[in-house]
C-alpha cells in the first residue's frame, strides 16, 4: 500500500515537472552554433523540441569567427519558446597610416598610435576618431563588411596659388 | 559597438490550430506610414480574411509592464471580436530607431481574449523591410512563409568570412607569375613591377642560354681539336690544335660555371618573382580620407 502511494506520488511529481516544462526551439544564422543554456551546452543549432523550465534563463551562443552573444530570457509557464539568433561575423582587418603624430580611437574604447595595427572587428559600423596633439581632428563612421586593410590619409591642404 | 542582429519570438501557445478561413482584425500602429501593407496581407494570405481598423488605440500600451501580459486585454479583445466578428486580433507595432526596425507582433484569440502568439524583432532596416517583416510574422502564424521573404531578410546579413570569395587573390597572382614572370604583378595592377620582373627574368634567361650555347660550342670545338690533334704528326699542326684545344677547354670550363650560376639566378629570380607577386598581390582595402568634424561637434567661438 505504501509502495503504491509512493509510486503514484513519484509519478505525479515527475508528470508535473515534465508537463510544466516549455518546448524550446533555437535557430541560428549561421547554423551549427554551440548553444549554452545556463552554462550547459545543449548542442548545436538548430535545436528542436528541447525542454526548458519556466523562469529566468541565460543563453550563450558561440561560434568561431562570430561575435559571441548572450541573451537573458524569462520563460513564462505554458509558453513554447522559439529563439532565432543572427550572429555577426568578426573580420580580421588591418589599419595603416603613413601620417605622423596621430592617435586613433575606435568606438571610444580602443586607442593606438602606431602606423599599422591588426584589428578583429565585428561587421557593421564603427566610430573612428583621430587625434593630433591632443585635439580631435576627425570623426567618421567606417563600415566593416569584409576582411580588409584600411589606409588612413589626412586631408591635404590646398596649395596657395598666386 | 554591439550590433547583434537578434530577434526573438515567443509562441504563447503552439497547441492552437488555425482555421483555413480564419478571420483577423488587423490593428497597425506604425511610426511611419506603410501604404502597401494592408493590400500586401490580403494578396499574400488569400485563405484568410482581414479587417483593418486604425481607430483602436487601447492595445498599444507596453504589455510587458503588466504582471500578466497574456490576459491584460481579455475583455476588450472579446468585445472587439464580437463587434468585428473575427477569430483573432492581430496587432502590429513598428518603430524605426536609427537604422533599425523594432517590430512587435501580438496575436490575440477573440474566443478566450488571451494573447496566443507574440513576436519581437530588432533588425537592421533593409529595402521594404517593414512590409517584409510583417509578411514573415503573419506567414509564421499562417504557416505559409515564402522563400523570397526569408531571402530578403538574409540580404542584410554580413557574409560568412569563410564564404567570401574575391575575384583576384594573392595566390592567383603567385601562380601566374610562376607561369610567366611579371604576369602576376600585371594581374595585380602593377605594370611597372611586371615590366621589371619580366625584363630581369628575360635577361637572365637569355644570358643563361647564351652561356650554355658557348659552353656547348667550346665543348664540341675541344673534342674536334682533340681529334685533329691525335690525327696529325705535323709539329706545327700539333701545336696549333693543342693551343686551340686548351683554349676551348678553358672556355668550356668558364661557360659551364657561368651557365650554372645564371641557371641558379634565373630559377631563384623566377621563384622570387612569384613570391613577390603573392606578397604584393591583390588584397581588399579601403582608403579613409580625413573628413574633419561634423558641424555639430565643432565648438562655436
Amino acid at each position: 500500500m505504501f509502495k503504491t502511494i509512493n509510486f503514484f506520488s513519484t509519478f505525479t511529481f515527475c508528470s508535473a515537472i515534465i508537463f510544466s516544462q516549455v518546448k524550446l526551439d533555437v535557430n541560428t544564422i549561421p547554423t551549427k552554433v554551440d548553444i549554452h543554456l545556463d552554462g550547459v551546452n545543449i548542442g548545436s543549432s538548430p535545436i528542436k523540441n528541447e525542454r526548458i523550465s519556466p523562469g529566468l534563463h541565460r543563453f550563450e551562443i558561440k561560434k568561431k569567427g562570430y561575435a559571441p552573444l548572450s541573451y537573458d530570457l524569462l520563460v513564462n509557464p505554458a509558453q513554447a519558446v522559439e529563439l532565432d539568433f543572427f550572429l555577426n561575423p568578426i573580420y580580421e582587418c588591418k589599419f595603416k597610416t603613413d601620417e605622423k603624430g596621430l592617435v586613433f580611437e575606435l568606438n571610444g574604447e580602443h586607442r593606438w598610435d602606431v602606423d599599422l595595427v591588426r584589428l578583429r572587428l565585428e561587421a557593421g559600423d564603427h566610430l573612428l576618431r583621430v587625434f593630433k596633439i591632443g585635439e580631435i581632428i576627425d570623426e567618421q563612421i567606417i563600415n566593416v563588411d569584409q576582411p580588409k586593410k584600411y589606409n588612413y590619409f589626412l586631408k591635404k591642404p590646398l596649395s596657395a596659388s598666386n | 559597438m554591439k550590433r547583434f542582429l537578434v530577434y526573438f519570438t515567443f509562441f504563447s501557445n503552439l497547441l492552437f490550430a488555425f482555421d483555413q478561413e480564419a478571420t483577423y482584425l488587423v490593428l497597425n500602429h506604425f511610426d511611419e506610414p506603410l501604404s502597401d501593407i494592408d493590400q500586401s496581407l490580403i494578396d499574400n494570405f488569400n485563405n484568410a480574411s482581414f479587417n483593418f481598423d486604425e481607430s483602436v488605440n487601447l492595445l498599444f500600451d507596453d504589455v510587458d509592464s503588466d504582471n500578466n501580459p497574456a490576459s491584460k486585454y481579455m475583455d476588450q479583445i472579446k468585445e472587439l471580436g464580437n463587434i468585428h466578428h473575427v477569430n483573432y486580433i492581430l496587432l502590429n507595432k513598428i518603430k524605426h530607431i536609427d537604422d533599425r526596425i523594432i517590430m512587435e507582433g501580438l496575436l490575440f484569440n477573440t474566443r478566450s481574449g488571451g494573447l496566443v502568439h507574440r513576436r519581437k524583432i530588432n533588425v537592421k532596416d533593409y529595402n521594404n523591410g517593414s512590409v517584409n517583416e510583417i509578411s514573415l510574422w503573419v506567414g509564421e502564424i499562417r504557416n505559409k512563409i515564402q522563400k523570397q521573404w526569408e531571402e530578403a531578410r538574409e540580404s542584410i546579413m554580413f557574409l560568412n568570412p569563410e564564404e567570401i570569395s574575391y575575384d583576384k587573390t594573392p595566390m592567383g597572382a603567385a601562380l601566374r607569375s610562376l607561369a610567366i614572370p611579371g604576369w602576376g604583378q600585371a594581374y595585380s595592377g602593377n605594370p611597372l613591377s611586371a615590366g621589371i620582373w619580366a625584363a630581369l627574368e628575360l635577361s637572365l634567361s637569355l644570358a643563361f642560354i647564351s652561356s650554355y650555347t658557348n659552353y656547348d660550342t667550346s665543348s664540341k670545338s675541344y673534342l674536334q681539336n682533340l681529334k685533329l690533334y691525335d690525327a696529325t704528326d705535323d709539329e706545327k699542326e700539333v701545336s696549333a690544335y693543342r693551343a686551340s684545344a686548351e683554349k676551348d677547354w678553358d672556355d668550356h670550363v668558364m661557360y659551364s660555371k657561368l651557365a650554372i650560376a645564371l641557371a641558379g639566378s634565373t630559377i631563384t629570380g623566377w621563384v622570387s618573382n612569384s613570391v613577390h607577386a603573392w606578397v604584393f598581390g591583390p588584397r581588399p582595402y579601403t582608403n579613409i580620407y580625413q573628413k574633419g568634424l561634423p558641424q555639430t561637434a565643432v565648438p562655436k567661438g
